[in-house]
């Protein structure tokens, strides 16, 4: 062979092995698509199965997810499918090789793989013709097209009938969703084959009901109801189709309503609200058809606590010993505490310290819905550290898991046990006294460190003018309160109860104080009230807060008076504490059984003891017509006798009137009633005399009605004429 | 304060009462707590419905056990106390009835404290047995029904008496009922002004107990 020939072979070499490597990665890249297509297809048919189990669970549970969360969920679940069954390792040049090789009927020669591995090694100028023409004759011997596409269609085969048998189960799913709505639809009278819009009268709706966030309950859907329970605080929404209806909440009781806005979505509207504990409706109106869904609310209902243990009340001779606490619990929804509360109270009287212990508390997290529970626990009377007298009211309390911080806690009934006292047999009968008067208008000092706190707030906003009147008006109350606390303690201190008018340091007489520049000091030399008990006595106790007090309340008045009130401020709490100290060491209270009082009721209204005699009253008979229309005729004259005015022609010509009236009614009455006669007459001389007339008048009519007057007696008040 | 008789109220007339059952004064007697601590309250507000009204009033009140039915038959119960204020179940149960029926209860906080224990269980207990508690507008009608205090509750001596909060409380509080008084809460301690003998109102220049008057014809004309 010639070098040319040789030359022209391996360069025909060379370029077959080119075309048998570029086949074999043919073969390759086609294997490397049917696995990844198998991935592929089966992510996509587990992503649709789990978009049908989304959609079977929602609908088995009654709830109705919207529909861009289930379509993320399955691509997700689709995603997540294809990254675990993603091909990890594609196969190599070799592989195909060895692929083509097996599709042989005889067992494989390795002649291809072999070339296609020398192939792609560092020393290439090996001789490949052998390898070569065998490689040629197994390429030649499959029919690759035909194997690669039973590889696919075994790869995808099974993956395609599941992304498929998804397909239809979501397309027949939706079908049969028109399907129902469609029923439903057409169930509804009034609306079968109603178009979508503004004018198409309302169709069936769906309610849906989410519980508050911390009932951690699941969405109740219901189909096309009329009424729904839910709990307060729940969203009830409504959803429907076609276009936005009016909505309106409101009360069945009453006819206030509260427009609600209706979205519109995908073809479907939506109006929303929130359930509370009353009963709520929502009105819904759209295509001259209106409907009504009643929201029963319900509250949730505090947790009810039992105390099982102690049974029963307890008097303790002594604060020791252990007492076993049992109580059970129980809630609508979900316990999240549970406790036993003690509340210890100290003091006798009107004076009593209260403290608060809690034990044996037990919590649970407010997943768990814990509705029901047993809570136990001991308690060492000891650690209370109680003194006889001493009451303690014991109870069990629990919580749910309400988010509201003005949640009510449900508690058991209470028991009580109490320390006895050594002698709590013993009594003593004090009657109180009535309460002292006070000056009421005087402003306690709480009261005015309030009122300057107040004023301190709101000076920046107030013109200095202001500020200072303002606080001028405290300083003088304030200084009042002064002079009252000083009273006090002159009162105690020497009996007097002016405080301020002569006493100081020189003014001769000794109050076992000193008064210097408005303020007031103890003495130390006195020897006269306070002391005689000594430096540790009650009065000392009382009186010292007190002097602390007045003195702070001078300076707080000085302060006041220049227009300061932030300067005020702290002596007023100073007096304030020094005031708490001093009532906190002067309580001195006796209280015995009262006497048992019985209202005098008869007594009191001046009824029941009046045993004079007193006249009879008699019913006086009526006068005769004769006497009834002189009595009118009387009253007529007294009338025209009676009139003033400014014309006095016309008062002359009534009093002339009734002259002559009187003398007609006189000499009528001559015959038959002299005594009324006779007292006209006096009528008459007293108009002619120009007298003051109604005593004969009123005369005259007693006389005509027979009426006697009973004589004044010597110790008579009088009577009216 | 003006405590006038309302001239615009029509008057009732002093007649003898013959079948009419007279009014009795109740204090609720509670398990918790010294319910008695103001014993010469009843006879004092006794007195002062004798002396201003005609209406027919038992003499001497009584003490009713609030886990009793018998206190259904009290139009009006007083209740008192220093200490911590706890209902049983039965007190509870028998109160929320009485109140359901139309009982008016009228709570007074002998410590004049709202620190205090008593101000802070009882209203705990309140708003358990009948609901919360709302400042009661001192124009309400409680205010008028018979003596008139213009300017609401008549302030007590011993709200600054340097005990308790040391406040003057400018209103009560009340649970209403069909806008009617079902709960009236005070914290001005008229268990202390109001607890002495009768016989030394006569010390009085003004008569403080008159505001009893108002609660009484209150509870039985509303």
């Amino acid at each position: 062979m010639s070098p040319n020939a040789s030359v022209r072979d391996a360069t025909t070499a060379g370029t077959d092995i080119v075309d048998l490597i570029a086949q074999v990665d043919g073969v390759r890249r086609a294997l490397i698509r049917a696995q990844r297509g198998r991935a592929v297809l089966l992510a996509l048919g587990v992503s649709l199965g789990a978009g049908i189990v989304g959609r079977a669970v929602s609908l088995a549970l009654g709830a109705a997810p919207p529909p861009g969360v289930l379509t993320v969920v399955a691509l997700v679940v689709g995603a997540t499918t294809w990254w675990w069954l993603r091909p990890r390792r594609s196969p190599t040049r070799a592989i195909a090789a060895l692929w083509i090789e097996e599709r042989l009927s005889m067992p494989p020669s390795f002649a291809l793989v072999t070339l296609v591995e020398q192939a792609g090694a560092p020393d290439a100028g090996r001789e490949f013709t052998p390898l070569l023409q065998a490689s040629q004759q197994i390429v030649r011997g499959v029919r690759v097209g035909d194997h690669l596409r039973a590889v696919r269609w075994s790869a995808w085969r099974g993956p395609l009938a599941f992304v498929v048998a998804g397909i239809a189960v979501l397309a027949l799913s939706k079908v049969a969703g028109r399907i129902v709505s469609a029923s439903v639809r057409h169930a509804m009278p009034g609306t079968a084959g109603a178009a979508a819009d503004a004018s198409a009268p309302l169709g069936a709706w769906q309610v849906r009901v989410t519980p508050p966030a911390y009932v951690g309950g699941k969405v109740q859907t219901s189909g096309d109801v009329a009424s729904v329970t839910a709990l307060a605080g729940s969203v009830v929404e409504i959803v429907g189709d076609g276009a936005a209806p009016d909505v309106l909440s409101g009360r069945p009781e009453s006819a206030v309503t509260v427009p609600v806005i209706a979205q519109v979505r995908d073809g479907e509207w939506s109006a929303r609200t929130v359930a509370d504990s009353a009963p709520g409706t929502m009105h819904v109106t759209r295509g001259g058809r209106n409907r009504l869904l009643v929201i029963e609310g319900r509250a949730d209902t505090i947790p009810a606590v039992t105390l099982d243990a102690p049974a029963r009340d307890s008097v303790f001779r002594e604060a020791r010993g252990t007492l076993a606490l049992a109580a059970s619990a129980r809630d609508d929804i979900g316990l999240t505490r549970a406790a036993f509360e003690l509340l210890v109270s100290s003091g006798e009287g009107e004076r009593f310290t209260v403290r608060t212990v809690t034990i044996g508390t037990v919590t649970w997290p407010t997943a768990a819905r814990q509705r029901q529970a047993t809570v136990r626990a001991t308690l060492d009377i000891a650690t209370l550290k109680l003194v006889p007298g001493d009451i303690v009211h014991l109870r069990a309390i629990a919580r749910d898991g309400h988010p509201s911080p003005t949640r009510d806690l449900g508690s058991s009934e209470t028991r009580v046990f109490r320390i006895a006292k050594p002698n709590e047999y013993d009594s003593v009968a004090v009657e109180p006294a009535p309460p002292p008067e006070v000056d009421k208008s005087l402003l306690s000092q709480r009261m005015l460190l309030m009122l300057t706190e107040k004023l301190d707030r709101q000076r920046p906003r107030l013109a200095r003018a202001d500020v200072v009147r303002e606080s001028q008006k405290l300083a003088r109350d304030q200084a009042r309160l002064r002079l009252a606390i000083g009273d006090v303690i002159f009162q105690r201190l020497s009996g007097e109860s002016t405080a301020e008018h002569a006493h100081s340091a020189d003014d001769g007489h000794d109050h076992g104080i000193d008064q210097q520049g408005g303020k007031l000091s103890m003495n130390s030399a006195s020897t006269s009230g306070m002391l005689e008990e000594g430096n540790d006595s009650p009065v000392v106790a009382i009186n010292k807060p007190l002097l602390e007090a007045y003195n702070a309340m001078w300076d707080a008045g000085r302060a006041l008076e220049q227009g300061d009130p932030h300067g005020a401020i702290p002596s007023m709490r100073l007096a304030l504490e020094a005031i708490e100290r001093s009532r906190a060491a002067s309580r001195v209270y006796l209280r015995g059984r009262p006497p048992q009082v019985i209202i005098d009721i008869a007594k009191i209204r001046l009824v029941g003891k009046d045993t004079g005699l007193v006249t009879q009253r008699s019913l006086r008979s009526a006068l005769p017509r004769r006497d009834i229309e002189r009595d009118t005729r009387l009253v007529t004259i007294a009338q025209l006798l009676a009139a003033r005015g400014a014309d006095s022609e016309a008062m002359t010509v009534s009093r002339s009137a009734a002259r002559d009236s009187l003398a007609l009614l006189r000499v009528e009455a001559l015959s038959d009633a002299p005594a009324f006669a006779a007292a006209l007459g006096r009528v008459l001389a007293a108009l002619e005399q120009g007298e003051d007339l109604t005593p004969p008048l009123v005369d005259a009519r007693r006389t005509l009605g027979n009426v006697e007057r009973a004589p004044v007696g010597r110790w008579s008040r009088g009577l009216p004429p | 304060m003006n405590t006038s008789r309302d001239s615009r109220l029509p008057h009732v007339p002093h007649v003898p009462h013959a079948g009419v059952e007279p009014f009795v004064f109740a204090t609720a007697q509670y398990e918790s707590g010294d319910w008695d601590s103001a014993p010469l309250v009843p006879a004092n507000v006794i007195d002062s419905v004798a002396r201003y009204t005609s209406l027919p009033v038992r003499p001497q009140g009584v003490i009713v056990p609030l886990a009793s039915e018998a206190a259904f038959q009290y139009p009006l119960l007083y209740l008192t106390g220093h200490l911590p204020v706890r209902f049983t179940t039965r007190e509870a149960d028998i109160l929320t009835r009485y109140l359901t029926r139309g009982g008016m209860l009228f709570v007074d906080d002998h410590n004049h404290d709202v620190d205090g224990a008593f101000h802070k269980t009882v209203r705990e207990e309140i708003r358990r047995v009948a609901g919360p508690l709302a400042p009661l507008p001192n124009s309400h009608e409680l205010y008028r029904c018979f003596f008139r205090f213009d300017d609401g509750p008549p302030t007590t001596s011993h709200e600054m008496n340097g005990w308790g909060d040391n406040l003057v409380h400018e209103h009560l509080d009340a649970v209403l009922r069909d806008s009617r008084i079902s709960v009236l809460y005070s914290n001005k301690d008229y268990s202390s002004e109001w607890s002495f003998h009768p016989d030394n109102k006569r010390f009085l220049s003004i008569d403080n107990t008159k505001f009893g008057v108002n609660l009484v014809v209150y509870a039985l004309t509303r």
